[in-house]
């Protein structure tokens, strides 16, 4: 089960990663709004141009004579050969394209690059940044450590949705704010994770032993006690990315993560809700690329910790 | 007990005054304010400026920060500048709102988590948890918003059953009472929908996943062994120590349930806190913005406290833990 799980997911992810050769079309090409717009799944068409810079997306095109014959936005038009300026030129729409035209597939593809690139990076920002914290409360203790937890439950109780509209109402949207405040408000459980899984170590024979042959403390830390944890990190890093896809993909769809002409999961939706009666198709494939990846993420973060948890507990 | 919660009382209110303050020093570095919308062909350019004087935005940040928590103490939260009306109604109509949509969210989403979690536990590796394990999963990692859409799809788009936004019909103000209560649940229905699926699958996988743990607890088998029921076992023993840490699951749902949640209420046109606070943001209205933080802070801190009063008062060792 979470074999499959983490299979999909390493195909996923591959894809994600190679999506600037895989996907068709640039994800914001309009070749033809009138013409391309809404066409649904599996739809063959030809792109005629017929002038030097226009080109119409057509369907069920036909050979009529001296010239084509061919449907654009649900009308019959019939062109000659001497209106048309170059062969038309086959595409092929396998997942339908939006409401400007644009090709679903290519934009799926992009989406997912994005989407999952931008959690990824949050989430390792917040590792890094939650084990520095957390080992070090751990290890000062007295002051330090209630100076340092009593900020992280000060940062636990600012309302996540609230630290993003300030945000937003102050910064002009785009990547790296995007990043930076998802990972500002996911570092903060990890270090208290860190710092309780290091309290609860520093007293084991692991670290009387590496203190005994005259280990320093820095690399007690990151030498011993953290890749102790690691287990336990490796999991509530994979639950956390995917709390940040499906957080990532609200904040795009709200209009409040990476600007246009960056593709984000959220922002397919977002141009989905708008066409939801005439083009449903546009919301199906990121809400089921999501629901896979969060789906899977959870699956083999799961697996792995009744893997290496001890059978008495 | 009492000082327990007496001292967690105090301490959320410097937390409150050092999540305003910051909220407050973010709202400074915002480029522009309300009244730039006013600048538009045919309205004069004095227009702006005689609102900018009126609502004084264009004085310094220390003055209006020192004012601001004056007034905050003795419970004045000033105007909206966007919305023209006192931030304390706009803020109190919007939590009511919320609450009408979160409170039965709450309600049914554990109610159905716990009774189908219950359920697969007590025939583990059945059909039945098959099914209730693989639906679950699926419906909690669906993204709500999503969902949200999915079901207007259908119910509004397609079947033409049920109205996709807003809270009320618009001419609903002259029906008879039935009729009105009727239309209220009908716009009621999907965006609690929305919000009650993937949250009740979250607490039924970990209802099943906490009842399975306690059925193979030394006590469950003796219980088992003086002749109870399967029933009465999964129920009177298991059940029971399922309770604390489903209480501190509730407990970190709570806040939520003033906050709302601003996807929801966006494609539902639901007139709540969410969608508030997000109108005020995008509007730069700093009263609003600050009167919706307040209280969603105010709550989140309270919904916490209250959450810890409960496993204090379930569980005595916690009360001792901490005192």
């Amino acid at each position: 089960m979470s074999r499959k799980a983490a299979a999909l997911l390493l195909a996923i992810a591959v894809v994600a990663v190679a999506a600037p050769w895989l996907s068709p079309r640039p994800p914001d090409l309009q070749e033809d709004v009138a013409g391309g717009r809404n066409l649904p799944p599996l739809t063959r068409a030809n792109a005629v141009a017929v002038a030097p810079h226009r080109t119409w997306i057509v369907t069920s095109m036909s050979r009529t004579g001296a010239g084509w014959s061919f449907l654009r936005s649900g009308a019959r038009v019939e062109v000659s050969d001497a209106e048309v300026v170059a062969p038309p030129e086959p595409r092929f729409y396998l997942l339908g394209t939006d409401g400007l035209g644009r090709d679903l597939t290519s934009r799926l593809l992009h989406g997912a690059r994005h989407s999952f690139g931008i959690a990824a990076v949050c989430v390792l920002l917040s590792l890094v940044l939650g084990s520095a914290v957390g080992s070090a409360a751990a290890l000062a203790g007295g002051w330090t450590d209630m100076a340092l937890m009593r900020g992280v439950d000060a940062l636990i109780c600012l309302p996540r949705l609230v630290v993003f509209f300030a945000c937003a109402a102050v910064l002009p949207p785009s990547t790296l704010l995007t990043v930076l405040v998802l990972a500002a408000t996911t570092w903060t459980h990890l270090a208290r994770l860190v710092r309780s899984e290091i309290l609860a170590l520093r007293g084991s024979d692991l670290a009387a032993s590496a203190l005994a042959v005259g280990c320093s403390r820095a690399r007690l830390v990151l030498a011993h006690l953290l890749p102790a944890t690691g287990s336990i990190l490796a999991v509530t890093a994979a639950l956390r990315l995917a709390d940040t896809i499906l957080l990532e993909s609200a904040l795009s769809f709200l209009g409040l993560g990476t600007p246009a002409p960056t593709v984000s999961l959220g922002d397919i939706l977002a141009s989905g809700r708008e066409g939801l009666a005439e083009a449903s198709w546009i919301i199906l494939w990121p809400g089921l690329l999501i629901a896979a990846v969060v789906a899977g993420l959870r699956s083999v973060a799961s697996s792995f910790w009744t893997a290496s948890e001890p059978a008495s507990v | 007990m009492i000082r327990f919660a007496a001292r967690r009382l105090m301490a959320i209110v410097p937390l409150l005054w050092i999540v305003l303050t910051l909220v407050f020093l973010l709202m400074q570095l915002a480029p522009g304010d309300p009244f730039d919308v006013e600048a538009q062909p045919g309205v004069s350019p004095g227009a702006s400026a005689a609102l900018r004087e009126a609502f004084g935005t264009r004085r310094p940040a220390a003055v209006r920060y020192v004012e601001w928590l004056g007034r905050l103490a003795t419970g004045d939260f000033g105007v909206s500048p966007s919305l023209r009306q006192p931030v304390l109604e706009l803020v109190a109509r919007a939590a009511a709102n919320t609450l009408r949509l979160s409170v039965l969210a709450l309600a049914l989403q554990f109610a159905a988590g716990i009774l189908l979690g219950a359920v697969a536990a007590a025939w583990r590796g059945r059909w039945i948890d098959r099914l209730v394990t693989s639906g679950s999963s699926l419906l909690y990692a669906v993204p709500s918003y999503w969902l949200a859409m999915v079901l207007i799809w259908i119910f509004s788009v397609r079947l033409g059953w049920l109205p996709a936004s807003q809270m009320r019909s618009l001419d609903a103000q002259g029906w008879p009472g039935p009729q009105r209560f009727g239309d209220a649940l009908r716009h009621l229905l999907l965006p609690c929908l929305s919000l009650v699926l993937p949250a009740a699958a979250g607490v039924a996988l970990y209802v099943r996943e906490t009842l399975a743990a306690a059925l193979r607890r030394g006590y469950v088998r003796s219980a088992r062994a003086r002749g109870a029921s399967h029933g009465a076992v999964v129920v009177r023993h298991g059940l029971r120590s399922v309770l604390l840490p489903v209480a501190n699951l509730a407990g970190l749902a709570l806040p939520g349930l003033v906050a709302g949640s601003a996807v929801i209420e966006v494609i539902f046109a639901w007139p709540g806190m969410g969608r508030l606070a997000y109108q005020a943001v995008l509007a730069h209205d700093q009263p609003l913005v600050l009167g919706c933080v307040w209280l969603i802070s105010l709550t989140v801190l309270a919904g916490t406290l209250a959450a810890d009063l409960v496993c204090a008062a379930v569980d005595p060792r916690v009360r001792e833990a901490t005192a």
